[in-house]
């Protein structure tokens, strides 16, 4: 008998077991090789993982396969990390732990390379070697991106004179190249180099004469006079076109026409062309540009844009709201206006690039907000994650403002609400429910009974007022997508002032004193 | 009299433009023309890049826009485009994981797979093409790869070709197409852009967009944190599209 007893205690006992790590197991995270919906490396629910690969009751990160590190391309020279083991393996890199990539294989440096400069590997920069078919120069002693791009100096280049079917001509290169052309054509053939000038040259004697085209060159903004042989001259300036010296010698994009002023869009006579100042060298079409140029059919192009009648620079960007069905530009971009925070719309940033406006869309339910700032008249913009989560629990306005923290104001005297009114997707169970609440308020109302049995209102006698319930709407308002508002598409909500105010019942006070209504939102 | 010598000269003018447009038409469709009319025996490599290259432009043209597979596994759809993730993380505040750190390698792979019945084909259709001129015709098929290369696509065939007819011998030793095609640049953008996304969670495609003049870079971040990205080559109109999702906000927290 105590023999069944014990028997029926362990078979109880192993079924609490089981059950308890049934419930355990459904909670616990598991690293998925692969999940079912072709993902890598997941830390998913068991049933998602793929059953024909590993998986294992632990954080991605604790498992061997699937721990991220570094992943680097032998051949290319490239390194990526954040990649998993497993990944990179079966797609043929070689996977080192450390996850910064700090190995001597991805050890960067500058690499110069004919005119151009990378910051790149080693290796990267032996195959950008082959790819280019140019000699290179890795240096590094150069250990920061932007200083290794201003180190990129081109060869000096020259005219290179040689004979060709019994006339003297030429043709643009540098002493290299040049020299090479020289032991193509053997010893005794008569080439020579002279440095900084344009084939065009009159001393040189040669057949190549100023002409008055021009042409784009890829790598460069500007327009450039090309010689009768078709070599590329100097940038292009109608007031030099007869001028002797300017087909003479190799002049700097620097000591040309108009340098560094404005771009010189729709100069017809000036083709010194500079993409961050918003212009680059095109071919003249009628319907784009203001002039036809002086010589030649290309010109410095007006990159800038047009959006609802106002001119943007090339490269400025700003911010749009979405109201009443558009994009539309607000009067003052970083004001937080309501139209802002209305249930469904975001934040957008414009951008303006060759011509056409991009539009770039921040993270959706006003997870991020677009600010904007002026430099010298040129507009600039960023979407950036919006900080509202902290702004209920600041109980004070200097910490409730501090910008450096928080996006988040003061209002009503009392009370921190986030600035820019976070969004819900309120059709999912749970989601905003919580700080909604946060606007909750119980007003108690308190009433006098007079001799003949009326009541009269002594405290907070305003609670009843449409206005105090149009200002407490408004607090609920700027928690998130709370209370009564109008959607972006300026739709009603569901909810009007009768659903989140409620009366409570009355209190009979035990005494001879007033009765109290409890009134409030919710 | 003078009616009829007007009418000659009327139809001298006639016939001389009539042969002058002949002979502009033979001038400019000239080797098409001989082509097509057999003239001549095509050079075995222009008759297979005349073959395959719209086999490959037309892979390339699906791969693109899905971030550089045929057939996505993982993939997030946007405008009935099926867009591969090339970086990935289910949770919310996490960076992604990288899922096609080679991608470069991956596209030339999926390229090669793609073609090689089409390879077949056209090679059969070479030698058969060659016998039927008579020629004695032996090829070795060796191996084909595809690379991607600045400003090209390069397919090269080691196959070894030889054509006999009479005393006429000539030996093939290897093929290849190139074609005109940014996919180089552009992939290297791309792994660019994966390396921020994988390390900072978000990129600035202003950067890029500062520095490589004729590229557009758009970005389109959807509700539930997955984030599009679109290069656009401005000269040629060559694209490159994929997916990421790193550092995504759940709404409400």
């Amino acid at each position: 008998m105590k023999n069944k007893k014990g028997i029926i205690n362990i078979v109880m006992f192993l079924l609490v077991a089981v059950f308890l790590i049934s419930l355990i197991s459904a909670e616990v995270s598991y690293c998925c090789e692969k999940t079912t919906y072709g993902a890598w490396c997941q830390n998913e629910d068991q049933e998602k993982c793929d059953s024909e690969f590993q998986k294992s009751a632990t954080s991605c990160e604790a498992t061997s396969y699937c721990r991220n590190g570094c992943c680097y391309n032998s051949q290319e020279g490239n390194c990526m990390s954040n990649t998993p083991q497993r990944v990179c393996n079966q797609e043929g890199g070689v996977w080192s732990a450390d996850n910064t990539c700090d190995i001597p294989q991805c050890e960067l440096g500058c690499c110069l390379i004919g005119k151009q400069a990378a910051f790149v590997t080693q290796t990267r920069c032996k195959r950008l070697s082959n790819l280019y078919g140019l000699s290179i120069d890795f240096r590094t002693d150069i250990g920061s991106e932007l200083s290794c791009v201003l180190s990129a100096t081109s060869d000096v280049e020259g005219a290179c004179v040689f004979i060709k079917e019994f006339e003297k001509t030429c043709r643009r290169t540098t002493q290299k190249e040049c020299n090479e052309l020289k032991a193509k054509e053997g010893e005794d053939a008569e080439v020579d180099f002279y440095e900084g000038h344009l084939c065009s040259d009159e001393e040189l004697g040669t057949n190549c004469a100023p002409s008055d085209k021009t042409t784009c060159v890829e790598g460069d903004d500007a327009v450039f006079y090309i010689d009768t042989c078709g070599n590329i001259a100097n940038v292009y300036d109608a007031s030099k076109y007869e001028d002797k010296n300017y087909w003479a010698e190799i002049k700097d994009v620097s000591e040309s026409c108009n340098y560094g002023t404005d771009g010189n869009p729709n100069s017809r006579t000036c083709g010194n062309c500079d993409y961050l100042l918003g212009t680059t060298c095109k071919e003249y079409d009628r319907s784009k540009d203001a002039g036809a140029p002086n010589y030649g059919d290309n010109i410095c192009r007006d990159l800038g844009c047009k959006y609802e009648g106002q001119s943007y620079d090339h490269g400025e960007s700003f911010c749009v709201v979405f109201a009443q069905g558009k994009l539309t530009i607000a009067e003052d971009e970083n004001k937080n206006t309501e139209e802002k925070n209305l249930p469904g719309s975001r934040h957008f940033r414009l951008l303006c690039y060759n011509n056409e406006i991009i539009v770039e869309p921040c993270a959706d339910f006003r997870q991020e907000i677009c600010l904007q700032d002026e430099s010298n008249g040129f507009l600039v913009s960023a979407c950036r994650v919006n900080r509202w989560q902290e702004c209920i629990q600041q109980d004070n306005k200097d910490d409730c403002e501090n910008e450096n923290q928080r996006d988040c104001e003061w209002i009503g005297g009392d009370k921190c609400a986030p600035k820019y009114s976070p969004g819900f997707d309120f059709w999912a169970e749970g989601s905003g429910g919580d700080i909604c609440k946060g606007a909750d308020k119980d007003c108690k109302m308190v009433y006098e009974k007079r001799i003949g049995g009326d009541y009269t209102c002594e405290e907070n006698c305003d609670c009843d007022d449409e206005s105090w319930k149009r200002k407490k709407n408004e607090e609920c308002n700027s928690l998130g997508d709370c209370g009564m508002k109008e959607n972006y598409l300026g739709h009603e909500g569901y909810y009007d002032m009768g659903d989140l105010y409620e009366k409570g019942d009355i209190e009979e006070p035990d005494d001879e004193g007033g009765g109290g209504l409890l009134g409030g939102l919710f | 009299m003078f009616m009829e010598k007007r009418g000659q000269i009327t139809i001298f003018i006639i016939l001389a433009i009539v042969i002058v447009a002949l002979g502009i038409l033979l001038y400019m469709f000239y080797p098409e023309i001989k082509s097509s009319l057999g003239f001549e025996d095509q050079n075995p490599n222009i008759f297979i890049q005349n073959c395959l290259q719209d086999k490959i432009q037309e892979t390339v043209d699906i791969l693109t826009p899905q971030g550089g597979s045929l057939d996505p596994e993982f993939y997030y759809t946007y405008q009935d485009d099926k867009i591969e993730y090339l970086c990935y993380t289910n949770e919310y505040y996490k960076l992604c994981s990288v899922q096609r750190p080679l991608l470069k390698e991956h596209i030339e792979k999926e390229i090669t797979k793609e073609i090689q019945d089409d390879v077949k084909e056209c090679f059969d259709e070479l030698e058969s093409s060659f016998r039927g001129k008579g020629y004695q015709v032996d090829l070795n098929r060796g191996v084909f790869y595809v690379e991607l290369l600045p400003k090209r696509i390069v397919s090269t065939f080691d196959y070894t070709l030889s054509l006999k007819k009479g005393d006429d011998a000539q030996v093939y030793e290897q093929f290849s197409i190139a074609m005109n095609n940014n996919l180089y640049e552009l992939v290297a953008i791309a792994t660019s852009i994966l390396d921020t996304e994988s390390t900072i969670g978000d990129t600035e495609i202003t950067t890029y967009m500062n520095y490589y003049t004729d590229l557009k870079v758009e970005k389109n971040k959807q509700s539930e944190g997955t984030t599009i990205y679109k290069l656009t080559d401005l000269n040629t109109g060559d694209i490159f599209q994929f997916a990421s999702r790193s550092i995504a906000w759940p709404p409400g927290y």
